[in-house]
């Protein structure tokens, strides 16, 4: 319940914010940058689709830790089931949830904030979003990998979040700073929000966002094998030095 | 009393002496809150296209939007002492398997969240001078260090508010047992009725009447009154009185519920639940 209604609720302080700095829903300045000046229905957009960013980071990333919280790592490491299942049947579970989540969100923002959603543009939007986390928890696999050899990494995956916020189209556009911008394009959530936001506030059509949703695709490959590359290291290394039960 | 005193600052060793073993987890925890307010400050310049508004300075008398958003939200970083830093120190320990270790030391169990509280207040105060000492290298923000004393006083007063908060989180949270909730939703909400980044004017009027209940909002308001001069829709002694007033309440209410819901789980056996 909590993560179906509170990164909605995250958002209000920016449409306050907003208010408080150009008087009204609109900037033109925010314009210019975004390619849409009403900065509402942009930062709800970014808050809908960041919940696969929690849902990966949290859910996934930090499924290790809990698992060596509850005294049941050892357990999982020692069955005899390949450890990419493991990983997956985690993905497939965090997937389900977070799709309710972002239903919900949807609904809410439809409901409570006015946002229009055509349904001819729920396909491209779902097509997006699968790519988007294929990408995410290509991530998070890595994420679990490490969490094996670091044990604490609740405080590395708020980091991560953190940095995911600075860099990446949620909130704000990133062409803001030359910085920012450069660091986004290896980001996927970049190239998600892009292409989420042009069909649903912009009336874009995936023609058009084809190269996008292109360069998002690459990068998932590139995320999934570099994660579960690490997460194969990582868990060779603890066998090999013994720390899989160090606390 | 003594004992009482020594019981805390045991506590406030023992957290410093578990954080500096994880040096590197140190450091970034000293980065974080400052990643954590970029987003807002890069969204007010997006918004704003640099970093005046008028309509801010109509408002608030107060022209510079990244000073202003800077300020709320560095200083709000004390809410996270009341609800992370207090509130979610039992399911910690609870982690750890020492909870009803602590829970069987000859003293309260109130003052074990204290001792939390004390070394989350130095915690967060030294993260408070290091985001200063960084935002004015980054954004030039320039304040009045003339009002740096009646500041202390604010922050100071927001402080014992929010030690009462924290009582009541412990207090949930050793009913709850998943603490991380009842943080996390205590601390969204009143990061929304707080005028952290915009003045009270611009909330609703339901929310303006939740947000005079609020100690963050006197303490936030009168630390930018002091140094960056905006307007404040209340008096000085206004906004130190009903803090004090908020504060007793506060701490009175963590007390009892603290103390009835420690009661309540040693009595049903449920402490040891995880």
């Amino acid at each position: 319940m909590f993560w179906a209604i509170f990164p909605v609720l995250w958002v209000i302080p920016f449409i306050f914010q907003g208010e408080a700095l150009v008087g009204g829903v609109t900037s033109p300045e925010f314009g210019d940058l975004a390619g849409t000046d009403q900065f509402i229905p942009f930062v709800l957009i970014g808050a809908i689709v960041s919940t696969y960013l929690f849902s990966s980071l949290y859910g996934m990333g930090g499924s290790i830790r809990m698992e060596s919280y509850w005294g049941t790592l050892e357990y999982i490491l020692g069955s005899p089931a390949r450890k990419i299942s493991i990983l997956m049947g985690k993905a497939l579970s965090e997937s389900i949830s977070s799709t309710f989540f972002v239903a919900t969100q949807m609904v809410i923002c439809v409901v409570g904030f006015g946002l229009t959603l055509t349904v001819e543009k729920i396909l491209p939007i779902l097509l997006t979003m699968l790519l988007l986390v294929a990408g995410l928890y290509g991530m998070a696999i890595a994420l679990a990998g490490v969490t094996l050899q670091i044990k604490e990494s609740r405080s590395l995956v708020h980091t991560i979040e953190y940095l995911f916020y600075l860099f990446s189209p949620i909130r704000y556009p990133v062409g803001i700073h030359p910085l920012i911008s450069l660091v986004s394009v290896v980001i996927p959530l970049t190239y998600a929000l892009i292409a989420i936001r042009g069909v649903w506030l912009l009336n874009q059509t995936m023609e058009y966002l084809w190269k996008t949703v292109g360069i998002l695709a690459v990068l998932d490959v590139v995320f999934i094998t570099f994660g579960y590359s690490i997460f194969y290291f990582m868990e060779k290394k603890v066998r090999k030095s013994g720390v899989v039960s160090q606390y | 009393m003594k004992r009482y005193i020594r019981a805390m600052n045991a506590e406030n060793v023992k957290e410093w002496r578990i954080e500096l073993t994880y040096r590197v987890d140190f450091i970034r925890g000293m980065l974080e809150p400052l990643i954590f307010v970029f987003p807002y400050v890069l969204f007010a310049m997006a918004l704003m296209g640099g970093r005046t508004s008028s309509v801010l300075e109509g408002l608030t008398g107060v022209s510079d939007g990244v000073t202003y958003t800077i300020i709320g939200y560095i200083f709000m970083g004390f809410l996270n002492t009341a609800v992370w830093g207090m509130g979610f120190a039992l399911r910690k320990e609870q982690w750890y398997g020492t909870l009803e270790s602590i829970f069987v030391m000859p003293v309260p169990r109130w003052v074990y969240v204290m001792g939390m509280a004390l070394h989350s207040t130095v915690h967060q105060s030294i993260i408070l001078f290091f985001q200063i000492a960084v935002v004015y290298v980054l954004f030039g923000v320039i304040l009045n260090v003339q009002g740096i004393l009646p500041v202390l006083v604010f922050i100071a007063l927001m402080l014992i508010s929010l030690i009462g908060l924290g009582l009541m989180v412990s207090g949930l949270t050793l009913i709850f047992k998943e603490g991380w909730i009842v943080s996390e939703v205590l601390y969204s909400l009143i990061t929304i009725v707080t005028p952290i980044a915009y003045p009270l004017a611009v909330l609703p009027p339901l929310l303006q009447k939740l947000s005079v209940m609020m100690p963050t909002t006197y303490a936030i308001t009168g630390i930018r009154h002091f140094l960056i001069a905006e307007t404040m829709e209340f008096t000085v002694w206004d906004a130190y009185s009903r803090l004090i007033i908020i504060g007793v309440c506060w701490v009175v209410t963590g007390l009892l519920m603290f103390h009835i819901v420690d009661r309540k789980v040693r009595r049903e056996g449920t402490l040891g639940e995880y």
